[in-house]
């Protein structure tokens, strides 16, 4: 059995249904990323897992152990918190060492761990102040640096970066992957934030209203989403969600597309997922990278630019099809000025297909 | 700007006014508070006895004053009640707050009930302890009234107890008070922190007494000099309950004072126990004044 195992958990406040029957497994060494929007009980999930709430029903196994009835301090597990919890009269070497001296830790052994723990994350010159003089990213350095001394077999993070600043976080994501490619212990982390999730995670597990909606590999959560929700949340700028009908012409399963410009049929290559759905509303879903600009007119619609958004390497390009906004991630060489017409062809071989009414993915 | 006269106006009301709206309630300090507390500490050098008389006599006061034994006890006694008061109440609050800290349902009716009695004045609780103690009256009686004839609990009559019963009635007034304060300062406390002290396998005690209780710190001093000059000055609670007595067994040197200033007619050694009591305040108040002053500008 794996490092993680989850079975059929669920988590009831009264009437009220936080986690509807959650199923994860994962393997020694993987980092485990629970990714949704705030609401969606992945927070009570983490909870669950570190034992300081307990499931309604169902299993959580941990390192082949059923923990159900373990209290946190014997799961094996160190927790990172998005405030960091550091203990606010202790400094830095008390506060990683408190957690070793509960647990009856020799003193020699613990001055060796800390000083291990403080050279691998670079934070010697800190273990005698408080945290009320360091600064964010230092505090969560430390904070790690506690979950680290304790060496689990399974690590949480509950969205540890979310209280530091965009570029400091950057920073902090790299050297998070770092240090889980230096260890290979297993971590679960939380997270809202997209990028982190695809940045960091072995395995994704997106989730929504108590409900895990897909659980996969980052490339396969980002390619093939399994519903709307899915691919809307992943992805920035998010995917392009086109109202179309689908119809046949000329023998061939597509949709058409209509610009201010121009309307056009685009025959769909995923035409044998969709034999069933003919005359049906779907919703073409279309990644702002997954358009082109071309010359010639072949199947591309002359868009009109409402707007563009620089971020340097791409330009995001604003327009209409099917009379919603539409973007797309150009190369600024491409990309013209509002007001301008552009002649985007998008690529359908990469496009998925929702059912309108249900939100499932056709194809 | 472009009209000087105009400016010129603006600066002067800018200048005088704040002045001008503080300048009464200035001069009434400067006259009301300070002025008497210079006035009574002219008088502690005077002899004083009925009527202020205005003759510089030395410390002639202060020596009569140390050599009263009714002072002595009237000074032991704070110490005995502001310890106990201030221990029994703190200790008494903080387990209230903890315990009301524990996600508890109507928390909210609860607070409000053990708040309550900080909305008595001294006297009424006075008066309501001292019926609820009177052995002839309460407890004791309705314990005799119940068959247990040999109990008896007369510490309100019984000289070497009766300071004690203030003890009881100031804790039982206060104690609300100091668990409203540490509840506030608990609930600032991030609550992952006892999360991650919890997987660090800290058990609940531990977790307040090594993590908790020294973040609040600044709540516990606050607390300690609301509780401190609430100690010193207490007057009416001893007044109401025990009348200084029996005897003179309960004595504080507030009600020393009144009995000597007001109705002994020693006006020169009531002075000179007012000044004492002043620079008891003085030597525990500015000292923290300081340290908190200086703090604010570090800060």
């Amino acid at each position: 059995m794996g490092a993680l195992a989850i079975k059929n958990v669920t988590k009831n406040f009264g009437d009220t249904h936080i986690l509807k029957g959650i199923d994860i497994e994962i393997e020694s060494g993987q980092f485990l990323i629970l990714v949704g929007p705030s609401g969606c009980g992945k927070s009570t999930l983490m909870n669950i897992i570190a034992g300081l709430e307990s499931p309604s029903t169902g299993e959580v196994h941990i390192g082949g152990r059923m923990v159900n009835n373990v209290a946190p301090k014997d799961r094996d597990i160190a927790m990172v918190f998005q405030s960091y919890a550091l203990y606010p009269t202790m400094n830095v070497r008390q506060n990683i060492a408190f957690g070793m001296e509960t647990r009856g830790v020799p003193k020699k052994e613990q001055d060796e761990i800390i000083a291990r723990v403080a050279k691998m994350l670079q934070m010697d010159h800190l273990l005698d102040r408080k945290p009320s003089q360091l600064s964010g990213g230092q505090r969560q350095r430390v904070a790690m640096g506690r979950a680290l001394a304790r060496d689990p077999i399974l690590f949480l993070f509950d969205e540890p970066l979310s209280n530091l600043d965009a570029k400091l976080r950057v920073e902090m994501r790299t050297e998070i992957k770092q240090l889980h490619h230096r260890l290979k212990t297993t971590i679960v982390y939380v997270t809202h934030d997209q990028i982190e999730a695809m940045t960091l995670g072995d395995k994704i597990a997106v989730m929504k209203d108590g409900v895990i909606q897909q659980f996969g590999s980052p490339q396969d959560i980002y390619e093939q989403p399994a519903n709307l929700f899915v691919a809307s949340f992943i992805g920035s700028p998010s995917m392009n969600f086109i109202p179309c009908h689908l119809a046949e012409q000329n023998g061939a399963l597509g949709v058409s597309l209509q610009s201010e410009g121009e309307a056009r049929f685009i025959a769909l290559p995923q035409a044998a997922k969709l034999v069933g759905a003919v005359g049906k509303k779907v919703i073409l879903g279309i990644r702002p990278e997954q358009f082109d600009v071309v010359i010639d007119s072949g199947d591309s619609l002359a868009c009109k630019v409402h707007l563009t958004e620089p971020t340097g390497p791409d330009t995001m390009v604003l327009t209409q099809l099917n009379g919603v906004e539409v973007c797309a991630r150009l190369h600024p060489r491409d990309a013209k000025g509002p007001g301008e017409t552009v002649r985007l062809q998008p690529d359908v071989s990469k496009a998925v297909l929702f059912d309108a009414e249900t939100e499932a993915r056709l194809a | 700007m472009s009209n000087p006269t105009q400016s010129a106006h603006y600066g002067f009301a800018e200048r005088w006014l704040p002045r001008l709206v503080l300048a009464p309630s200035f001069l009434l300090t400067i006259f009301f508070v300070y002025g008497f507390i210079a006035w009574n500490g002219y008088l502690s050098f005077t002899s004083s006895r009925l009527l202020p008389n205005f003759e510089w006599a030395g410390i002639v006061q202060y020596q009569a004053l140390f050599a009263s034994e009714r002072w002595w006890v009237a000074v032991k006694n704070l110490f005995i009640f502001g310890g106990l008061f201030i221990g029994g109440a703190m200790a008494v609050g903080i387990f209230l707050a903890i315990l009301l800290d524990q996600k508890i349902r109507a928390e909210g009716a609860l607070r409000t009930i053990y708040l309550y009695p900080m909305a008595l004045s001294f006297i009424v609780t006075g008066t309501a302890w001292k019926w609820m103690l009177n052995p002839g009256l309460g407890l004791e009686k309705l314990m005799h009234d119940w068959g247990f004839a040999n109990f008896t609990f007369d510490w309100l009559v019984n000289t070497d107890m009766s300071i004690y019963t203030v003890v009881i009635a100031a804790m039982w007034q206060s104690s609300g008070f100091v668990m409203a304060l540490f509840l506030a300062g608990l609930r600032g406390i991030d609550e992952s922190i006892i999360k991650a002290a919890q997987i660090d396998g800290a058990s609940l005690p531990r977790i307040y007494w090594k993590i908790i209780l020294p973040a609040l710190r600044p709540v516990f001093f606050s607390t300690l000099m609301i509780l401190c000059h609430i100690a010193i000055k207490s007057f009416d609670l001893v007044m109401a309950l025990t009348g200084g007595g029996p005897g003179f067994a309960s004595d504080v040197p507030a009600t020393f004072m009144y009995s000597m200033a007001f109705t002994r007619g020693q006006t020169g050694l009531g002075a000179a126990s007012a000044t004492m009591m002043l620079m008891t305040v003085a030597a525990i108040v500015v000292p923290y004044l300081y340290s908190e002053l200086r703090g604010n500008r570090n800060a």
